[in-house]
């Protein structure tokens, strides 16, 4: 809707939402460590439980970027110039694995490399490199998704003018001087998401990198006891450093992405998916164990669920049973049972649908008619609603907690809404990336016919927009509740209250339970599978919906 | 865009100057009140702030609900550190009404911040050893144990490697990366360990080095320090039930834990364990854990649950439900499967008085700290 009120107020209400909560937090910490930037950087040195970490940080998403593409691109290429047989299908397959949790894709890898699988668990080096495939597993979508329409929409005249051309002979020709300038905006967009989203990786570092830390994870780590008088100090400069440090390095990171999404968007010709397109019998050598490669974690979770480890005197014994299942779906005094929690996660994505597809969708559109007047308010505003990929869920769930704890702990505490501010102040920015470059792509010639029926702002929205944007609309929803649903970072720094556990929160729980209990494994792995399974439906159902060429993210 | 971003900075820090104050005058003026200014709202509900997600048994906590009348909610916190950690944050503000598992290294710290209230639950026949770090109305201990270092006698066997006789010897090539230490900062086994530490090398007839040269030369040995005692007992360890668990790692043989961590280890396997205490003098510390009525918390639900937590029926079945001590006068572990047997309890633990603790924590924690970054 084109209302600058409405937009205003939007973006007003987003930054209220994102900034309050921060500034208290930030405001806290810095009431107990005082105001001193270069000693907070300098706190991350001096402690022992900061020290290295922002190199590690650096190091794995550098060369979780560079895996991610050395996998995706091939894949990409194979997707977007062939034809497949059920290549929605694949398609799907292929880029499932960025909705799933956080947390799922931890316990997948960890039975991966565990005693039932590669077995290579003992041994402390492979850690690292297993937390790289992760990463690549987890954000070969975003290549997939920020390439392939590139590649599977191009002209193929385009191609076969490039052969005539001297410079386009040779297949190394063709790369340098049509495939590289095509694609390079692209891929680097995407290695910068990727870079962003394995700077921040948490669930995958608590569980699979043990003794490293990522600056997220640590922060995570040390926030409990953040925030009081006298108490810890040192604590609270390794947290404001750390902030510090990673919010300049995301917000470059973002701030470069969202450049170079825009510039993609001019620099692509409009061109149809519907030529008809080879087939290409060598290329399942790319795409089989690509396929292979997105199931596998999910598939061993699945099959651990059943799987009993039990340990007696005579020593150690497995079998199949339902037992898992039952422990995570009963209720006990000291653990929620999977059904509260599903039921929790159910309701809150629901309700952070509802605040953040209107709040993400204004947000959007008001960014798109800034564009048209104010080209650099838009690049702020643009820039802002991505604030919460650069200060990463922990922070926002420190803020959250703190802000509770300032205003009035006991109302916050006691009504079960509140971890939904978190999960909209999360998921909001993704609406934002998925209707944006919706209604950017929008031909502006119908808007121009509309206003000269007389069709005014109320009707153009409903009868223009909404039915354009459908497909991007649905897919901005269906994600909304992905993304809630495996929310982990902030819930987990906030959920202190066990009426709020949502299922990434107990699959954590779960398999953190000390003591020699062997359904632990098997009910932690029965929750994933849960969740899991509803991330799948989401998404396969959004496949349906999706553009073929909206230039999207995600 | 970098004038927008300054001005909001800008006003972050003014308004954040106003609050900052309000805050600080806030806190500043709760002085100590007296058990008469009490004021409580019975709600029916007992709201428990705890670390140890099988530390009580359901059967426990329904018994008490059906007892009592009262709705238990358990809040989790990952560990002890936790617990303080929330009640510091929520001092006047606070959502429980019950902390169990603070334990004499924290404890001190809680009842000097005044987050603690006085309950009126009626004890009696605790074990006098319990009552020696702190025997007020603050804090009931409820369990008890002994921390060491335990070993994997079937790799620590004199062949591969020796039987250390004193914590120096921790430090030699032999074990490097081969010790997993849960860290004092997060955990509280990893607290009362490096407390018992600093009276072990005050003690060793050593002038020239002290406790912070041992950890700065256990740091550089590449001893494995966790978050918390399960990490470190559970995938670290070679001696435990870790072995058979999933993401078990198993590159340490010595573990700091319970003395008789072994017993449990035995009382699980039926009579067996690989895992033996070692028993040094002033390398293990007496832990004693806590229960405790928060500050405006339900007042009456507190000292029900208090007393329920302490009753002969409840807390005679800590060592197999919680798998440490019980505080009554006479009790005992269990002989069933080699339990008390393969328990030690150690020959001189660390003498450390809960004032020098409450004085000098904060400070021992910060020495730490630099002593494991110094190179």
């Amino acid at each position: 809707m084109h209302n600058k009120y409405l937009g205003t107020a939007s973006v007003c209400v987003f930054l209220t939402l994102i900034l309050a909560p921060l500034w208290l937090a930030f405001d806290r910490l810095v009431w107990v460590a005082g105001f001193d930037i270069f000693s907070w950087i300098n706190s991350l040195d001096e402690n022992y439980i900061s020290q290295g970490v922002l190199e590690f940080t650096v190091l794995q998403a550098l060369l979780s970027s560079l895996v991610t593409l050395a996998i995706g691109i091939p894949v990409a290429w194979q997707l977007g110039r062939y034809e497949w047989p059920f290549q929605s299908l694949i398609r799907s397959i292929l880029t499932m694995p960025f909705v799933m949790p956080s947390i799922v894709a931890a316990m997948g890898f960890m039975h991966i490399v565990g005693n039932e699988g590669l077995n290579i668990r003992t041994n402390a080096n492979t850690w690292f490199a297993t937390l790289i495939i992760a990463h690549a597993w987890f954000n070969i979508s975003l290549v997939i998704r920020f390439c392939e329409p590139v590649l599977s929409t191009l002209d193929p005249k385009m191609e076969e003018q490039m052969r005539l051309l001297p410079a386009g002979k040779s297949k190394l020709g063709r790369l340098r001087n049509l495939w590289l300038p095509l694609m390079i905006p692209s891929i680097a967009a995407a290695a910068c998401m990727t870079f962003v989203f394995s700077f921040t990786s948490f669930a995958l570092v608590r569980w699979i990198t043990l003794g490293e830390n990522t600056l997220e994870s640590m922060m995570a780590g040390v926030g409990s006891s953040a925030g009081i008088s006298g108490y810890m100090v040192s604590k609270n400069e390794v947290i404001l450093g750390s902030s510090l440090i990673q919010f300049t390095i995301l917000l470059f990171s973002l701030w470069l992405m969202s450049w170079l999404q825009m510039k993609r968007q001019t620099l692509l010709p409009t061109t149809s998916e519907t030529v008809a397109k080879s087939k290409n019998v060598l290329g399942w050598s790319v795409i089989l164990p690509a396929i292979c490669f997105a199931i596998l974690p999910l598939l061993t979770i699945m099959i651990a669920s059943f799987r009993i480890n039990e340990v007696d005197a005579s020593g150690s014994n497995q079998y199949w049973s339902l037992a898992g299942w039952e422990y995570a779906f009963s209720t006990t005094n000291s653990l929620p049972s999977a059904w509260d929690a599903l039921q929790n996660s159910v309701g809150y994505a629901l309700i952070t649908l509802l605040i953040a597809l209107p709040l993400g969708y204004i947000l959007a559109q008001t960014i798109r008619d800034l564009e048209k007047e104010r080209p650099k308010l838009a690049r702020v505003v643009d820039l802002l609603t991505m604030l919460p990929f650069a200060v990463s869920s922990v922070m926002i769930g420190l803020g959250v907690m703190l802000g509770m704890i300032r205003i009035d702990a006991e109302f916050f505490y006691s009504i079960w809404f509140t971890p939904i501010l978190a999960h909209v102040m999360i998921t909001t920015p993704f609406v934002v990336r998925i209707i944006l470059p919706a209604l950017r792509s929008l031909e502006p010639k119908y808007e121009e016919c509309a206003r000269t029926l007389g069709l005014t702002n109320i009707q153009r929205f409903f009868i223009i927009e909404i039915p354009l944007l459908r497909g991007s609309i649905l897919v901005a929803a269906i994600f909304i509740m992905a993304m809630s649903m495996g929310e982990f970072g902030a819930s987990w720094v906030i959920t202190r209250n066990s009426d709020w556990t949502t299922l990434p929160i107990i699959i954590d729980s779960i398999r953190s339970i000390p003591y020699n209990n062997p359904l632990t494994t098997p009910a932690a792995n029965a929750v994933s599978t849960v969740l899991m399974l509803i991330a799948l439906v989401l998404f396969v159902s959004t496949e349906k919906f999706r553009p073929t060429r909206d230039g999207g993210m995600f | 865009m970098k004038s927008a971003l300054v001005s909001i900075f800008i006003f972050s820090m003014m308004v954040s100057g106003c609050i900052s104050e309000s805050i600080e005058e806030k806190l500043s003026n709760g002085n100590m009140i007296s058990p008469d200014d009490y004021v409580w709202e019975d709600d029916g509900e007992l709201v428990i702030v705890t670390y140890d997600v099988t530390g009580l048994t359901d059967e426990l906590l329904s018994e008490f609900e059906n007892q009592s009348g009262y709705k238990v909610n358990l809040m989790k916190l990952e560990d002890a550190g936790s617990i303080l950690s929330h009640l510091l944050q929520h001092k006047n503000v606070q959502i429980a009404d019950i902390a169990l598992g603070l334990d004499n290294t924290y404890l001190q710290t809680a009842i000097e911040n005044q987050v603690l209230w006085e309950h009126f639950a009626n004890i009696s026949g605790l074990y006098e050893n319990v009552l020696g770090p702190y025997s007020g109305p603050l804090a009931t201990p409820f369990d008890h144990g002994y921390i060491c270092l335990n070993y994997d006698t079937q790799i620590v066997d004199g062949e591969n490697l020796t039987v250390p006789t004193n914590l120096w010897e921790l430090t030699e090539d032999e074990w490097k990366g081969k010790i997993a230490i849960p860290s004092p900062e997060t955990s509280s086994p990893g607290r009362a360990f490096m407390t018992a530490t600093i009276d072990y090398f005050a003690n060793d007839g050593d002038n020239q080095t002290d406790w912070r040269d041992w950890w700065t030369s256990i740091s550089q040995n590449d001893a494995i320090i966790t978050t918390g005692w399960s990490e470190a007992y559970e995938t670290h360890y070679t001696g435990g039930y870790g072995e058979y668990t999933e993401g078990y790692v198993g590159d340490a043989h010595i573990v700091v834990s319970y003395c008789h961590s072994p017993g449990v280890e035995a009382w699980y396997s039926g009579n067996w364990t690989k895992s033996a205490a070692l028993d040094l003098p002033r390398a293990s510390f007496h832990q004693i854990e806590y229960v405790s009525a928060v500050e405006g918390g339900n007042l009456g639900a507190a000292s029900a649950f208090i007393e329920y937590l302490l009753s002969e029926d409840v807390n005679q079945k800590m060592p197999t439900e919680n798998f440490m001590y019980s505080v009554l006068d006479g009790s005992d572990l269990p002989e069933d499967d080699g339990y008390r047997y393969h328990s030690t309890i150690p020959s001189q633990v660390a003498e450390i008085t809960p004032e020098e603790i409450s004085a000098n924590m904060e400070m021992w924690l910060e020495e730490w700290n630099k002593a494991m970054v110094a190179v």
